[in-house]
Parts: C-alpha cells; sequence; structure tokens
C-alpha cells in the first residue's frame, strides 16, 4: 500500500514558484529522500501535504485519505519536523512536549525517555534553548506519538554529528515498528546513508524518483590536490569530467569508481588532497540536464 | 486545551486590565459624595461648560446630582471606552500571533480543524471580556456604597452593563476577523485600535456640530449612548441588532477566511 500518494500537485503562488506537476508514491516502510537545492520546492510540497497551504491543482493522499479533506485524521499519526522550529517561548521544554502529547492522547512517559535519549534538558525555557536543542525538541515533538509517518524537513539542520547519530538511530526504531520515513534534505550524503529511495526536485518540478542504489552508482566526487611546488599540471586521470586549474591547486569532478581514483592519485607527486561529497547542483549538471 | 493556553497567556494583561479600571471606578465613584453634597455650586459649574461639550457626554439629559446619572457621566464613559481598546487589543492578536511568531506550523501539525482552532480562540476572547465586564460591574457596585444612597435602579443599571458588554464583543470581533484574515499583528493592532478610536472620535463630533450629527448613525458608541438608555429605560432595538449583526458577520467571516487561507511562515 502507498502510504503517500502525490498526483499532478500544484501550488502556485502570485510571487514566488511554487511546485509544479508533482506527482510520486511513498510505499509502507520506506525511508524515502527528497532532495532539491534551497528554494526548489522541498517545503512547499510538504506544507501542501499537511495542508498548511491548498493545492492550485492536482491532489493527493496520506494513508488513502485526502489531504484537504481528512487533513484532521491525517495529522493524528503524522509526526512532523519543521526545517525551522518555532515554539511557545514561554513555555518549558516539558509544558510544550506535555501541550503536544495531549492532542495525541500520547502517552507522556515517552517524553522522558526521548528526551534523555536526545541529552535534552526538559526543564529549560525554550526562548533560552540554542538551535540545536530546539531542533532536539522538535524531534521529541515529532516522535512521541508513534506516528505511522514522519515527515522531516531537513531535520539534520543544526545537529552535532553525534546526535545525528542517535536521530538517526531514533529512525531506523521507528522504521522497525513500521514507520515511513519521508525525509527531505540538500545534503546528499545523509540521504545516501539513510534513504531506500529519493525523489528529485528542481525548481518546482520533479526530475527523477530513483532508488539510492542507483543514485551512488553514479558516484561523483570533488577531488581537490595540491602539488609538490614546481610539478606540471597536465597530467591525465581517467574519469575526470571536470578540472580546474588554480597554480598548483587543482580542483576536478571526478566520476567513478573510487579504488580507480585512489590508485590513480598515487602516482602524482602529492602534498595534500581532499576527496569530498559534490554539490546537488554538480550532479544535476551531470545526470540530469538535458 | 487551545482555550487553555490561551487563557494562561492572556491572564496577566486580563489581571492588570481589570485592576486599572476596577481602581478608576472606585477612585470616581469616590469622590460621588462630595460631589453630591456641593452639588448646587457643581451644577453652576458645569453650567458653564460650552453646550457642545455637555451634549457629548450627556449631561444635558442626565442629573449627575443622581447617582446613576454621575456613572453615566463619569464612569461608563471609561468602561465603554477603555474595554473597547481593551477588547481590541485582545482578539486582534490572538489568531495572527501565531502566524507572526511562527507557532502555527506547531499548532497546525496537530490534530485539530482549523475551525477549532478558531473557536477556542474565539471562546477566549469571550470570557476575557466576560470577566473583564464581570469584574467592573463588580467594582461599580462596590463603588455605589460610597454614596449615601448607594440604591441605583437595578432595571437601568444591568442595561448600561449589557450595552458596555455588547460594544466590547463588537469591537472584539470585528478585530477577530481582521486577526484572522491578516498577518502581521502589529499592522492589525494599530488598525483595530484605530477603528475603536476613529469610532469614539466620531461620537464626540456628532455631540459636538449638528451638521455632523449623521455620523451617529456610523460609531457604535452612539449605540450605547448613556442618555437615551437612561432616560428611555431600555436599548434601541435597531441598535442591538445592528451590534449582532455585526458581531454575528464577524464571527463567520472568521471562520470561513481561517478556513481557506494559506498558511506559510
Amino acid at each position: 500500500m502507498n502510504v503517500v500518494d502525490i498526483r499532478q500537485l500544484t501550488k502556485m503562488y502570485k510571487k514566488n514558484r511554487g511546485i509544479e506537476d508533482i506527482t510520486f508514491s511513498i510505499e509502507e516502510g520506506e525511508i524515502f529522500g527528497f532532495i532539491g537545492p534551497n528554494g526548489a520546492g522541498k517545503s512547499t510540497t510538504i506544507r501542501t501535504l499537511l495542508n498548511f497551504i491548498y493545492p492550485t491543482s492536482g491532489s493527493a493522499t496520506i494513508f488513502g485519505k485526502d489531504i484537504v479533506r481528512d487533513a484532521k485524521e491525517i495529522r493524528q499519526h503524522v509526526g512532523y519536523l519543521p526545517s525551522e522550529i518555532h515554539y511557545y517561548d514561554d513555555m518549558k521544554v516539558i509544558d510544550l512536549l506535555t501541550y503536544s502529547a495531549r492532542f495525541y492522547k500520547a502517552n507522556e512517559q515517552r517524553i522522558k525517555t526521548l528526551a534523555e535519549r536526545l541529552d535534552l534538558d526538559l526543564h529549560k525555557k525554550i526562548e533560552d534553548l540554542s538551535f540545536g536543542n530546539r531542533k532536539k525538541v522538535g524531534i521529541v515533538q515529532a516522535l512521541l506519538h508513534e506516528p505511522k509517518l514522519l515527515i522531516l524537513d531537513e531535520p539534520t539542520n543544526g545537529l552535532d554529528p553525534l546526535m545525528q547519530n542517535t536521530f538517526f538511530e531514533l529512525l531506523f526504531e521507528e522504521r522497525k515498528k513500521g514507520a515511513t520515513i519521508f525525509f527531505s534534505s540538500h545534503i546528499l550524503s545523509e540521504v545516501q546513508k539513510l534513504c531506500d529511495r529519493v525523489a528529485i526536485i528542481k525548481e518546482g518540478k520533479l526530475v527523477q524518483v530513483e532508488t539510492v542504489e542507483h543514485l551512488t552508482k553514479k558516484n561523483l566526487k570533488y577531488v581537490t590536490i595540491v602539488l609538490e611546488q614546481g610539478q606540471q599540471s597536465d597530467f591525465h586521470l581517467d574519469g575526470v569530467v571536470k578540472k580546474e586549474v588554480n597554480g598548483n591547486e587543482i580542483t576536478m569532478l571526478y566520476k567513478g569508481d573510487v579504488k580507480q581514483l585512489i590508485h590513480q592519485l598515487d602516482s602524482l607527486p602529492l602534498k595534500d588532497v581532499v576527496i569530498s561529497e559534490p554539490t546537488l547542483e554538480d550532479i544535476f549538471l551531470h545526470y540530469y540536464e538535458k | 486545551m487551545i482555550f487553555m493556553r490561551e487563557w494562561k497567556w492572556n491572564m496577566k494583561a486580563l489581571v492588570i486590565w481589570c485592576v486599572v479600571m476596577s481602581g478608576l471606578i472606585l477612585l470616581t465613584l469616590s469622590i460621588f459624595p462630595q460631589f453630591a453634597q456641593q452639588q448646587k455650586e457643581m451644577t453652576k459649574l458645569l453650567e458653564a461648560y460650552p453646550e457642545s461639550m455637555k451634549k457629548v457626554f450627556g449631561m444635558n439629559e442626565l442629573n449627575m446630582g443622581e447617582l446613576l446619572g454621575f456613572y453615566a457621566v463619569e464612569i461608563y464613559m471609561m468602561t465603554t471606552l477603555l474595554g473597547s481598546i481593551y477588547s481590541a487589543i485582545l482578539a486582534s492578536s490572538i489568531l495572527a500571533k501565531e502566524e507572526n511568531e511562527k507557532t502555527i506550523e506547531f499548532l497546525l501539525s496537530k490534530p485539530v480543524t482549523r475551525s477549532r482552532i478558531v473557536t477556542e480562540k474565539l471562546l477566549a476572547v469571550f470570557v476575557n471580556i466576560l470577566i473583564f465586564n464581570g469584574v467592573s460591574t463588580m467594582a461599580s457596585i462596590v463603588g455605589f456604597q460610597f454614596a449615601k444612597n448607594p440604591d441605583v435602579p437595578v432595571s437601568t443599571f444591568s442595561l448600561l452593563v449589557v450595552a458596555t458588554m455588547l460594544l466590547h464583543l463588537t469591537f472584539g470581533a470585528i478585530s477577530f476577523l481582521l486577526s484572522a484574515s491578516m498577518r502581521k499583528t502589529r499592522n492589525i493592532l494599530s488598525i483595530s485600535l484605530g477603528i475603536v478610536l476613529a469610532a469614539y472620535f466620531l461620537h464626540v463630533m456628532a455631540g459636538i456640530s449638528e451638521d455632523l450629527e449623521f455620523l451617529k448613525y456610523f460609531t457604535p458608541f452612539k449605540y450605547v449612548d448613556a442618555a437615551p438608555i437612561i432616560n428611555d429605560k431600555q436599548l434601541e432595538p435597531l441598535y442591538v441588532v445592528v451590534m449582532a449583526v455585526v458581531i454575528l458577520i464577524s464571527v463567520a467571516m472568521s471562520y470561513v477566511v481561517y478556513k481557506k487561507k494559506d498558511i506559510v511562515v
């Protein structure tokens, strides 16, 4: 069964670009990535699904229910983590979470368990929290009623790597219990780490829905090397699709097997090397541009 | 639940307004015994006031030597105007503040309908206005005891209380509609207060000049004028209907507008 089913969903704003003709579905138990550069329409899609905004045309269902007509019933089983967390500043963390739990008639005991896992102080005031700690409140708030569908908008934004791991663990536990997870991000590596399939969105339009396996095969790496002083920079490496020389620092975009790359680099007179993730723009440029 | 949250949120403001209002009422009523004693001189003094001013405050039609007349001129002006300002401030922020502070994203992701959100917030406005009126009525009754003869005609006094409450609800409902349809709290607050003060100003203008008397139909303050209520011992049914219609339309529109609204934070 499809947990989320989006059909030709379109949202037009008066001034800004919205989303146009988006169609895809998410299966039960899946971790589904939603990836695209900032401003591509990820949040607009999510807000339409949650009925914060109304679609201009097209439709969508969650758990087989219409997102506009049955918004209330849908939300009972959805956990939502917004990209920017804004809560009532005058409340304490525990007050906010209790307030949230009561809407779902959820088990308030779970607040404590989750807060402990995330190392979150429940008795601080929301206004005194750092960005990362606010995010943790958001995570507890999204998970505490054990929703069947989790909608996470840029969830790792602001979490330190250690917390990210705990957060991912929590997500996997939820999935084991049968939850479906819809995860938006503009960072490719975290989507690769976590998701089964991804939808790629750009400038309001859906570019492709792919399995992560497939996406990873397109292994694209950014390679920056610094050569010993006075060395020639006109060497040739197999698989390099773009090369920029800047003094003795050379930046390359490499496509293909990583082992092959290391092997080839080995023969160069290297002083330093950095291999990093390509930007999404680069991936788009090399795979999805027509 | 949303109601309880609003209740706590607005508690402080309610207490402050009630304390200030009751203080003013008690203070003013405490000078009545002296005022009544020196009534002759006072009446003379008041006669020296310009005719138009007397008309604005209804002094020409009311006997300020009587407790209820004194109340109508001195206290009623405060409760109607200040209470309307309080209602406007309260109602104009109650929905829009969630969008302004972006907390609406939290609320809307919970299993509640938008109608439910509107209903609970509306209820909070209503209860706060009710309590404000209750407290200022109590303060007046306590203040009446300062007088040598503290009896006022209960039915007429009740009419004045009901009129005040209706006026507050009218301004509250208009401000609530603004709160449901607009986004920036600061603008809504200035517009709501603007409406109250403009209405009051029209009321004063209509009293001052014969030429401007037609203005009275555009201001709810005229609908609840104390002098006709005390002298006729009734609220003009037409005015009551007009206020009731304004309240009902504003509330109904609030539901419709808020339900259709795209809420982007």
